[in-house]
């Protein structure tokens, strides 16, 4: 139970050739990329261009499409906004290990924020919990173990690790992706085009971190709970059949903003700022703190360092 | 099924057979015709951003304290022309809740003598209960220095622009510092145990299970 890709897959194996058939046609209907297969088939949406190629005033006509979309289907206002990114800022993310417990209000934090589906579940964030016996040589993160269930945390002689996705520099997700939906933005964000997201899952494979969640099903969060403020990049809600991540909270950092799971964290274990201002909270740990990377032997040089504070 | 009878699908003598080959291929045609012509509009380059800048940043300020005991606010209540016994004991008469667990620190190296609804600094200094920071600092000043540069305790708001600094008093109760185990929220499901079944439910029929 360490690894829950691989779960799925002995799953899968597990299941009856009748449950492997009705996975593979939705699997096939959703990699032909029928964009939100659940909804009436939108011809604006399908001939839509990349979010790249397109003029200012397309991106006005994408955002009022997303707004009346939602609007129609939660039956409340929302407010899209495609902000750009700031002139010299590239974002850096700093979480300190000897001060995380393990709590997962960072998780629940994002999955409000973000509009991930509860149920099925999706969640950006894992933490991952470690012996601390076990991670003096370094984490391995297939020994991780996402599922603990205390009553308390954190649990004695124990470590946690959160993790979501590093916007790696050389990030393998965007260098496979067959339809150039998913790219690094100027500021370093990661992020995916998800009208563009053709639902093939590359991504997910060439992920070293598990940072990537693919929709099965038509996602699903309460009316009363969607958060309205949404960023096509971001935390708009997805539709079935799409990959999804972290994106730093760009509806958020692009204004200036603290990321939702920073802000929920009770020990302040997490750290955010801009690597190019020399005075920014993620340059001082860079400069003082023992930092690290994850795989840093893959060289994808992530943006999210890990520190002993 | 194919294997049942093998010259089924290949026998082209068939009419009908042949018929749904070529529907077939035109539509497998026509879809990745569509798939095509999608990524044929794709991204030549990175989309190129109008120049953005955020305002300057306000002064940042402190988060104020949590609420503090009402019962025993304010101390002069009963403080105001009491002696003070100067010995370190169990309280018995009143704070019997205060539990003293830092280091060996005993209430009146924070708590000033005579002004009870101040703090002293160890120089004699006087201040208020909000600015008890300045109180932790002198003791711990490798994490003010943390503190100050945003690395020890938390911040919130705006990475850039109006943001709150967390005093100590926020995290760490000063009576007893070391930050309490608190309940984690519930861990994320198992694969094995999702419990959703697909939108799409294939139509009934009476094909057996293999
Ligand atoms: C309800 C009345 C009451 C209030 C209000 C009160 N105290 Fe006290 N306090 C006492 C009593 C009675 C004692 C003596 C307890 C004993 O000797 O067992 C005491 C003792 C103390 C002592 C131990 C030293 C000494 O003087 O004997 C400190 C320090 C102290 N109080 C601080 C405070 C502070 C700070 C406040 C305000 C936040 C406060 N108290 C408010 C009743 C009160
Ligand atoms: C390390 C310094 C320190 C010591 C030692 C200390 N206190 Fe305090 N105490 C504080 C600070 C700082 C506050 C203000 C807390 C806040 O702002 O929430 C406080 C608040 C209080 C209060 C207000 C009610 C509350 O709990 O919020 C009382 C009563 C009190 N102290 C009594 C005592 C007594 C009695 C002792 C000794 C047994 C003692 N303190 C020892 C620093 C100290
Ligand atoms: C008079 C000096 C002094 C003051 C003032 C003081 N402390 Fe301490 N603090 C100590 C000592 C001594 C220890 C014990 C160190 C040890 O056990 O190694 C300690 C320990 C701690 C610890 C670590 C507890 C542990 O066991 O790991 C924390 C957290 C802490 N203090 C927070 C505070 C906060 C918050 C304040 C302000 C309300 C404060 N301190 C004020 C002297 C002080
Ligand atoms: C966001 C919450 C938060 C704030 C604000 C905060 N701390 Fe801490 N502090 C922690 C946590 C969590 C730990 C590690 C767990 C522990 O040992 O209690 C810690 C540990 C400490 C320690 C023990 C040594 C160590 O590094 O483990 C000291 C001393 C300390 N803090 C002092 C302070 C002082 C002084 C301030 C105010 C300038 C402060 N803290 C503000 C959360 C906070």
């Amino acid at each position: 139970m360490k690894n829950p890709e691989r779960d799925e897959q002995l799953d899968a194996k597990g299941a009856s050739r009748r449950k492997f058939l009705r996975t593979t046609a939705a699997g096939v209907g959703a990699a032909a990329g029928v964009p939100a297969a659940a909804e009436a088939f939108d011809f604006e949406t399908f001939f839509q261009k990349n979010f790249r190629s397109m003029s200012d005033e397309e991106i006005d006509e994408l955002t009022d499409r997303l707004a009346r979309k939602y609007e129609k289907k939660y039956g409340k206002p929302f407010d899209v906004q495609a902000t750009g990114p700031v002139d010299n800022v590239v974002f850096g993310y700093g979480l300190d290990i000897s001060r995380c417990i393990g709590c997962r209000r960072c998780v629940d934090a994002c999955v409000q924020e973000n509009n991930q589906s509860r149920d099925p579940e999706i969640q950006w964030i894992r933490v991952l919990e470690f012996e601390r016996e076990r991670v003096v040589r370094g984490f391995e993160l297939e020994d991780g173990n996402p599922y603990y269930d205390h009553e308390q945390a954190p649990a004695e002689g124990m470590v946690y690790l959160p993790i979501a996705c590093q916007h790696c520099e050389d990030s393998p997700c965007t260098n496979v992706c067959p339809t150039g939906a998913t790219w690094e933005e100027p500021d370093g964000i990661v992020v995916i085009d998800y009208d563009w997201c053709i639902g093939c899952r590359y991504c997910m494979a060439a992920c070293p971190y598990g940072a990537r969640h693919f929709n099965w099903a038509e996602p699903n969060i309460p009316a009363d709970e969607v958060n309205t403020n949404i960023h096509p990049l971001g935390n708009r809600p997805r539709g079935r059949g799409v990959v999804e991540k972290c994106s730093f909270c760009i509806q958020r950092v692009r204004d200036g903003r603290y990321p939702a799971c920073h802000e929920a964290c009770p020990v302040g274990a997490r750290k955010f700022g801009n690597l190019l201002d020399p005075n920014s909270e993620i340059s001082y740990l860079l400069k003082n703190k023992r930092t690290f990377v994850l795989k840093a032997e893959l060289n994808t040089r992530p943006k999210f360092f890990y520190f002993y504070g | 099924m194919a294997d049942d009878d093998p010259g089924e699908v290949g026998d082209q003598s068939q009419p009908g057979g042949l018929a749904t080959w070529v529907v077939l291929g035109l539509a497998v045609v026509l879809v990745l015709g569509l798939l095509s012509l999608r990524c044929a509009l794709g991204p030549d380059a990175a989309r190129s951003y109008p120049s953005r800048t955020l305002p300057p940043e306000p002064l940042p300020v402190l988060l104020p304290p949590p609420e503090m005991n009402d019962e025993y606010m304010p101390c002069d209540d009963c403080h105001e022309g009491e002696p003070t016994n100067p010995t370190p004991r169990e309280l018995e008469d009143d704070h019997e809740e205060t539990v003293l667990a830092h280091g060996d620190l005993w209430c009146l190296r924070c708590h000033d003598t005579d002004q009870r609804d101040n703090l002293r600094l160890s120089n004699g200094t006087l201040v208020d209960f909000e600015d008890s920071w300045k109180l932790c600092t002198q003791c711990h000043g490798q994490r003010l220095e943390e503190w100050k540069a945003g690395v020890h305790g938390k911040r919130t708001g705006h990475w850039w622009g109006a943001k709150e600094y967390w005093t100590c008093v926020a995290c760490h109760d000063p009576h007893s510092p070391v930050f309490k185990p608190i309940e984690p929220k519930p861990p994320p499901v198992r694969p094995s145990s999702i419990t959703w079944k697909p939108r799409i439910e294939p139509e009934e029929t009476d094909r057996e299970e293999p």
